[in-house]
């Protein structure tokens, strides 16, 4: 069967990371943009769907890197987030091209309860359509953990200011030092819908001995939003973390700026199953954080009612009926001032009644509808870390999206399920004979490293940004890592003559002319064995000379062009993919800029 | 005998039935140059006995066969007509056509030892030599050396005044051919393809070259030959063929003369630009188009010099006799390796088929080729990038590389622009890189090559200066002598090589009279020597002998004595 | 011509030969010929035969006169030593390099142009000499590089872009290399890998001169409706006799039990040429059957395509001059000078 490239899916899921960011960013074509020098343009394109380009650029769990084919090329996905952040440091004042915001309101009033991403996205898709909204924040500024959870030395504050001042300034009626403490009282203020943005703010404790025996142990968030406070300034000199999450990091970076010498970070497993981020890792290591693998924690070891160490069990992991066991080697002692859990985040709801009509299931946590984020009772929406428990920023905004998708839905009469559908725009990318709207030719410079902000400089002081961001010499090498997996090759089968040209000269070897079979077969028989099955492979019509297909493995494509400059009839081509990705009421323009425009030059001199 | 003796063999252009004559000079002032007049004529021929007749200079003597009366048109008064009736003794004393017509001949020179007074004995050697394994033969030409002797003796007063006397002038010399001596040069230079078309005077070298190679170049324990003889389809082929060797990196020559020198052209050029050794023989004859094939001359001169279409100049070497054949051939490789460029070895007709007395030839064991700057396994191995046409030593020689030795030596070899490092290209600035190097590699060979070979008088510079080049040498050694015993005093340069050195130019800037000799009509040396030295063509006055015989000394002494009389006039 | 230069990347799973590299090792330059140029394929169909054989590339030798198909030699093995010569005149060079260096693998490429007009002497005498060597005709019918005129293999009534028809009778270089002597002669299509892949590969491992004619259409001008040589019309009278398997030497005795019924020659080192469904009525050492074969097909407007002639009992070169086994190039010196005693005693001969 011929593959159905009208489907956007099917394109959408070749711009590997594109398909592998929860809000769909743009990802190429943001990159591209950069390229130009066009960094205000980049900044919208990003803010369409990610809302916050520059807190993302540096805090982003980035799941588009992973999926990077450049990573399935070279080992080394593009520096995607850290590009996303030179559009956001380099862009000039975006505000005349922000959507308008209707002066005469829809007079439908929407209430959001917190002000983290999930809730300030809802707002972000509301605002311009007319609606009122009313956010209530129960801390003294907008954010949520983006700004309590998140330490000042990866994400300064006035960055984290500007970007959700942004949305604010559309005209929200945010309520700081607002709790809401009752959903029913809430619901009974007349409100046409309510969103719970409220995340997953609670803790995971550790209750083992000793515990509460000292006041030298702490609940990382909480420790996190008590040093952001400036409740805490100092820590002992010899500090456990338990736990090898983010925010294991987070802690453990922080400790180091507030007294920590000798920093532990603690894991029950080895290294492949951290969940950490691997360059939050590297970047705690390099701050000289130790990483202890396989312990577990077994109590808390007072003297005099002072914290002196852990005991802990150093364990072997054995796969036993392919589960992993462990097994106790032996019991040792890590000394130590004080420690901090940070194994963990739960969603916490008792301000919601349970007689209100939003359902809880066995596990005390809100029955919710994964693809209209509805609660049981119509009208109230969640979303964000406050729907399943913990994720990301990048998810909270999507989430944001679509429950403001929802909302609107609700809001107009329309059912929830009845969803804007996704679309597309596919452009020949030709320009001339051989040239092409992109840059083609493929860069093998090696992913650029992040420079990093001098180790005595960093410890000064709690908001020295640690990453310097990427210099212009930076910049200019990795965009042109990007293989522009968006310049889709397109197939026109009824133009091949089956000269082999574009089979020949694919530097992957991703083409094949073969005669047609199910799929598992064909994968087998073509130039290069598409042994990847996350990768789709794209088969032709019968080609019009001998029947045979033409069979493309997306694996590794790397949209260098050359199979259509080859092809001479055409049959290839190359076409840029636009995704038209559905927001609430409308479709957010993009923000275009007179033609020519270069905010600066981009030639690194 | 000891006796100086040089033969030129006169020849059409024919297989079988036209005349041949063989011209023998013998001077015990050990002249070796075709003599301007003859003094004893064998006329073996009826069909030539009036161009015989008229040759005898006049005293000289005429032999010819009395069985038949020669027509007492051709008598002539000035010399002796010695009849001997060589065709009745031999009808007589044998029996058989063939041992008639043979035999006559030997009684020819039964008539001929009686007449110059040749030693018998040394004779008699000789037919026992040549005929050892045919012992038969050897009575019947006994009795019809003796049947010649024996009439002459008893009919004519012998011996003539002119005649032979035991010397000890030749002792360390050999009698040789000079395409021998080059097919010799090429087994001693080491080389191993051998890539030819037929063509008169040249086919001789390769023959030769053969016969050496199934002497010396069987490999004792295979018994298979240790070298590729290729006879091509033509001499663009022969051409190809050279080239390709030369490109593998073995030592590859080919032999031909001027119609084939016109065929390789286009190959030569590609040899050129692209820096393939290779060894061209040219045995000139003369030309154009077909011309003469069994006459000599040096016409391809400016040809060879810039052969090809596109700005060329190749290394040419100009052996004066088959002992230079021999070591030019050996000089060839060497310059062509190192300097990885076509030479070519100028010979003609008259070096080449002839026999000429010459030292004997002799070897230095030490002597090891020269290959130039070839880089092998391990060379390419450490190098980063190989740039095949990139200066390094500011020789303008660059290194090159020898296919199948080693994956970083593989460049792409292309007739077309080519940059330093043999890239395909069309820029102008890339492309003037490399032409400018290859002058600048010519210019370097200049002093590389066989300076030239120059006689003065104790050291001091005369007035009038000759200049020639080639086998023409032994004329003009004998007209300098010539010209000394009339106390007129000429320097005399021969040039051995092209591109001409700062010797050569020297040599013209100090005489103010400048006789180029050469064998050709349009004086090509001297347009060589304008092009290249720049002296004006005015100061060089041509000598020029073109009708295909070899140079006669009294031909130059003519023309200098009658150019000095007009200028005194 | 392409604007970039082929990325120096490779698809995971790409296979790797005997010597650990890859097909991409095997690649040269970028071609600048047309887009959809048959040589192209036919380059990539030789760089598969290489990688296949296991050939270190700086052992093979790259021949080539002028033209467009001489050209395609920069295109494959970089890391082999390449001679583009001049105009229809390879076969001398490669004669010469062979006889120089006789264990370099020797391929030619060359066209219709350069074999069959200017070339074509050369081209004979090479397959009397019966070099070793593998050449690759690649014939379009047409010049491209001057811009369309009809070539010597151009068939009569063919039609010119400009729809003039060629009315001189075409040389037929299978015919010619047969009536000849060649001792492996093979037609292909570029458009058609499979088949002639496996036929370069017992080109190369032939001992002695082996010709392919490789049907190779030229898209920019003899690719229309009307020409002989375009892609449609070789597609539809395309009469394949035979597809081959190369049976490499080393790989045989797992692929021994399949030969069946089928026809097999086995070359001079041992690897087999095995002839997929010819039956009995073919006879690929029959040389005379052979011609009649492309003959009777021609009379029908069918090009024959397929190894038809193969005889591997021949003396190539270097048997007939009794060349020593190792290469000329690497004799020592001193096994080739004869010396001063020698010379001494030589000059005796000539006192």
């Amino acid at each position: 069967m011929p593959t159905d490239v009208s489907n956007p899916q099917y394109y959408h899921k070749v711009v590997d990371c594109q398909w592998a960011c929860p809000a769909h960013t743009n990802v190429p074509e943001y990159i591209r943009l950069i390229a130009q020098g066009r960094y205000t343009e980049s900044y919208l394109l990003n803010r369409e769907s990610n809302v916050f380009p520059g807190i993302l650029g540096r805090t982003c769990d980035r799941p588009c890197e992973p999926a990077c084919r450049r990573g399935r090329v070279d080992g080394k996905p593009v520096a995607i987030c850290r590009l996303k952040r030179v559009a956001a440091d380099l862009r000039d004042d975006i505000h005349e091209f922000l959507p308008a915001i209707p002066a005469q309101k829809n007079g439908k009033r929407v209430a959001l309860v917190g002000a983290g991403p999930a809730s300030l996205t809802v707002a972000n898709d509301l605002m311009p359509l007319g609606y009122e909204v009313v956010i209530y924040e129960k801390h003294q500024r907008a954010g949520g953990l983006m700004r309590v959870n998140i330490p000042s030395f990866r994400l300064p504050a006035e960055v984290l200011d500007e970007e959700t001042q942004i949305i604010l300034d559309m005209g929200v009626d945010i309520r700081y030092e607002t709790p809401v403490t009752s959903m029913a009282a809430l619901l009974s203020d007349g409100y046409d819908a309510v969103f719970v943005g409220s995340g997953a703010p609670k803790g995971k404790e550790l209750e083992l001995p000793g515990r509460h025996e000292t006041d030298q142990v702490f609940i990382g968030i909480e420790w996190l939003a008590n040093v952001h406070f400036g409740h805490v300034d100092r820590i002992g000199e010899r500090v456990l973390i338990i736990g090898v999450g983010n925010t294991a990091m987070d802690c453990c970076r922080t400790s180091r700026r507030l007294g920590g010498k000798d920093i532990k970070v603690i894991a029950r497993r080895s290294r492949p199953y951290f969940k950490a981020s691997p360059w939050e890792l590297e970047d705690a290591e390099e701050e000289g954080v130790q990483i202890v693998e396989n312990h577990s924690p077994k109590r808390f070891v007072l003297e005099k009612g002072k914290l002196v160490g852990m005991e802990m069990d150093r364990l072997r992991w054995v796969e036993q009926n392919g589960k992993q066991k462990s097994e106790i080697l032996e019991t040792v002692l890590l000394p130590c001032d004080s420690v901090i859990l940070a194994i963990g985040q739960e969603n916490s709801f008792p301000w919601i009644e349970r007689d209100t009509g939003v359902g809880f299931d066995d596990e005390n946590m809100p029955i919710v509808d994964k693809k209209t984020f509805a609660s049981t009772r119509a009208g109230v929406f969640f979303g964000g870390d406050a729907a399943w428990g913990p994720e990301n920023i990048i998810w909270a905004v999507e989430h944001g999206h679509q429950a403001a998708i929802s909302i609107h839905n609700h809001c107009m009469g329309i059912p929830l399920d009845e969803r804007p559908a996704y679309g597309m725009n596919l452009v020949s990318a030709k320009v001339g004979m051989h040239s092409w709207s992109y840059s083609n030719d493929y860069s093998p410079a090696p992913r650029m490293k992040m420079t990093h902000a001098e180790l005595t400089k960093r410890f000064s002081k709690l908001s020295v940004e640690v990453e310097l961001g990427f210099t212009l010499e930076q910049t200019v090498a990795e965009v042109e890592r990007c293989l522009n997996c968006d310049i889709e090759t397109h197939f026109t089968s009824n133009l091949c003559i089956e000269c082999d040209a574009c089979v020949d000269v694919c530097p992957v070897s991703c083409l094949t002319i073969a005669p047609d079979g199910p799929e598992p077969d064909l994968r087998t028989r073509l130039s290069a064995p598409a042994l990847n099955l996350t990768q789709d492979v794209y088969v032709s019509a019968a080609l019009p000379q001998t029947k045979r297909v033409m069979v493309k493995d997306e694996d590794v494509c790397l949209h260098c062009g050359l199979c259509a400059e080859r092809c001479p009839t055409a049959a290839w081509d190359m076409r840029q993919f636009d995704l038209l990705v559905p927001y609430a009421g409308r479709r957010l323009p993009i923000a275009t800029l007179p033609s020519g425009h270069v905010d600066r030059p981009v030639s690194a001199a | 005998m000891g006796i100086p003796v040089s033969g030129k063999n006169v020849f059409p252009s024919n297989i079988q039935g036209l005349p041949t004559w063989y011209e023998i000079r013998v001077s015990k002032d050990g002249h070796t140059a075709r003599p301007a007049h003859i003094d004893l004529v064998v006329a073996l021929n009826p069909a030539t006995y009036a161009k015989d007749v008229a040759a005898v200079r006049p005293g000289g003597w005429l032999l010819y066969d009395s069985s038949w009366p020669l027509d007492q048109a051709l008598a002539r008064e000035d010399i002796t007509i010695l009849g001997v009736p060589f065709g009745r003794l031999c009808v007589e004393a044998f029996t058989g056509d063939r041992e008639r017509t043979l035999m006559r001949n030997i009684a020819y020179t039964g008539a001929l030892v009686a007449l110059l007074d040749i030693d018998m004995d040394v004779l008699g050697e000789m037919i026992r030599e040549q005929f050892a394994k045919k012992r038969a033969l050897l009575d019947s030409n006994f009795r019809a050396l003796h049947l010649g002797y024996d009439y002459a003796k008893k009919h004519f007063p012998c011996p003539l005044p002119i005649r032979l006397e035991r010397m000890n002038a030749s002792r360390e010399h050999v009698l040789m051919d000079g395409n021998t001596a080059a097919a010799l040069g090429c087994l001693y230079a080491g080389a191993t393809v051998g890539a030819w078309y037929p063509i008169t005077p040249a086919t001789s070298l390769m023959e030769a070259f053969t016969g050496l190679c199934k002497r010396y170049r069987v490999d004792p324990e295979t018994k298979r030959n240790n070298y590729c003889i290729l006879q091509a389809e033509d001499e663009l082929a022969a051409a190809g063929i050279t080239i390709g060797a030369g490109w593998a990196g073995a030592r590859a020559f080919t032999s031909t003369a001027g119609p084939g020198i016109s065929l390789m052209s286009e190959f030569i050029g590609l040899a050129y630009y692209t820096e393939i050794p290779g060894v061209f023989f040219d045995i000139q004859r003369t030309g154009p188009s077909t011309g003469m094939p069994t006459r000599t001359q040096q016409a391809d001169l400016l040809s060879i010099a810039y052969l090809s279409h596109g700005d060329t100049k190749h290394i040419a070497l100009f052996p004066a006799d088959p002992g230079e054949c021999f070591y030019m051939s050996l000089a060839a490789f060497d310059l062509a390796e190192r300097f990885q460029t076509p030479v070519f070895v100028v010979s003609d007709l008259d070096i080449g088929m002839n026999d000429w007395m010459v030292k004997r030839l002799t070897w230095d064991d030490n002597y090891r080729p020269d290959r130039g700057k070839v880089l092998d396994a391990e060379q390419l191995e450490r190098i980063q990038r190989f740039s095949r046409y990139l200066d390094v030593d500011g020789d303008g020689i660059a290194a090159r590389s020898l296919p199948g030795v080693h994956p970083k030596g593989a460049y792409f070899v292309r007739g077309s622009g080519h940059d330093k490092h043999g890239a395909y290209t069309e820029d102008a600035a890339e492309y003037q890189e490399v032409v400018d190097r290859l002058a600048k590699k010519l210019k370097t060979a200049e002093e590389a090559v066989p300076a030239p070979e120059i006689h003065q008088r104790n050291g001091a510079t005369a007035p009038i200066g000759l200049v020639a080049l080639g086998g023409t040498h032994a004329a003009m050694l004998e007209a300098r002598a010539v010209l000394a015993g009339q106390d007129i005093n000429v320097d005399y340069m021969r040039i051995k090589a092209f591109p001409f050195g700062e010797a050569v130019r020297h040599f013209l800037d100090a005489h103010e009279t400048v006789f180029v000799v050469e064998q050709n009509r349009d004086a090509q040396l001297r347009s060589l020597l304008t092009i290249e030295t720049g002296v004006p063509r005015d100061r060089l006055t041509p000598i020029l002998d073109y009708g295909g015989l070899p140079l006669t000394a009294e031909r130059v002494i003519g023309d200098v004595a009658r150019h000095l009389e007009a200028s005194v006039a | 011509m392409t604007s970039i230069q082929k990325p120096p990347v490779r698809h995971p799973s790409l296979q790797s030969n005997a010597l650990g590299l890859t097909r991409r090792d095997y690649e040269g330059a970028m071609s600048t010929l047309c887009a959809g140029c048959g040589h192209d394929s036919v380059t990539a169909a030789i760089v598969q035969a290489f990688f296949e054989l296991d050939i270190p590339p700086h052992r093979a030798a790259k021949m080539s006169g002028i033209g467009c198909s001489s050209k395609t030699t920069a295109y494959f093995m970089r890391q082999s030593h390449g001679f583009n010569s001049v105009h229809g005149r390879m076969p001398s060079v490669a004669s010469g390099a062979n006889a120089a260096n006789r264990d370099l693998i020797y391929i030619g490429i060359s066209g219709d142009g350069d074999s069959l007009s200017i070339g074509l002497g050369q081209l004979c005498h090479a397959i009397r000499r019966n070099v070793d060597m593998l050449y690759v005709l690649e014939n379009n019918g047409v010049y491209g590089l001057t811009k369309g005129q009809f070539s010597a293999s151009a068939d009569v009534g063919s039609k010119s872009k400009r729809g003039e028809p060629n009315v001189q009778k075409p040389i037929d270089p299978v015919l010619l290399a047969l009536s000849l002597g060649a001792t492996f002669v093979a037609r292909g299509f570029s458009g058609d890998k499979a088949r002639l892949v496996p036929m370069l590969k017992a080109g190369l491992t032939h001992k002695g001169f082996a010709i392919i004619d490789v049907i190779s259409p030229c898209v920019t001008f003899n690719d229309h409706e009307g020409s002989t040589k375009s892609y449609r019309f070789t597609r539809e009278n395309y009469h394949e006799l035979a597809a081959v398997d190369f049976v490499p030497l080393q790989r045989e005795i797992t692929a021994a039990t399949e030969a069946g019924t089928s026809v097999s020659v086995t070359m001079h080192d041992g690897s087999i040429v095995r002839f997929r469904e010819v039956g009995s009525e073919y006879d690929p050492t029959d040389r005379d059957a052979a011609y009649a074969h492309v003959r009777t097909h021609q009379e029908r407007g069918e090009i024959v395509t397929g190894l038809l002639y193969i005889d591997e009992q021949s003396s190539d070169m270097h048997d007939i001059a009794h060349t020593v086994e190792r290469p000329l190039v690497e004799l020592p010196y001193e096994s080739l000078c004869p010396g001063r005693e020698a010379l001494e005693k030589l000059m005796d001969e000539y006192r």
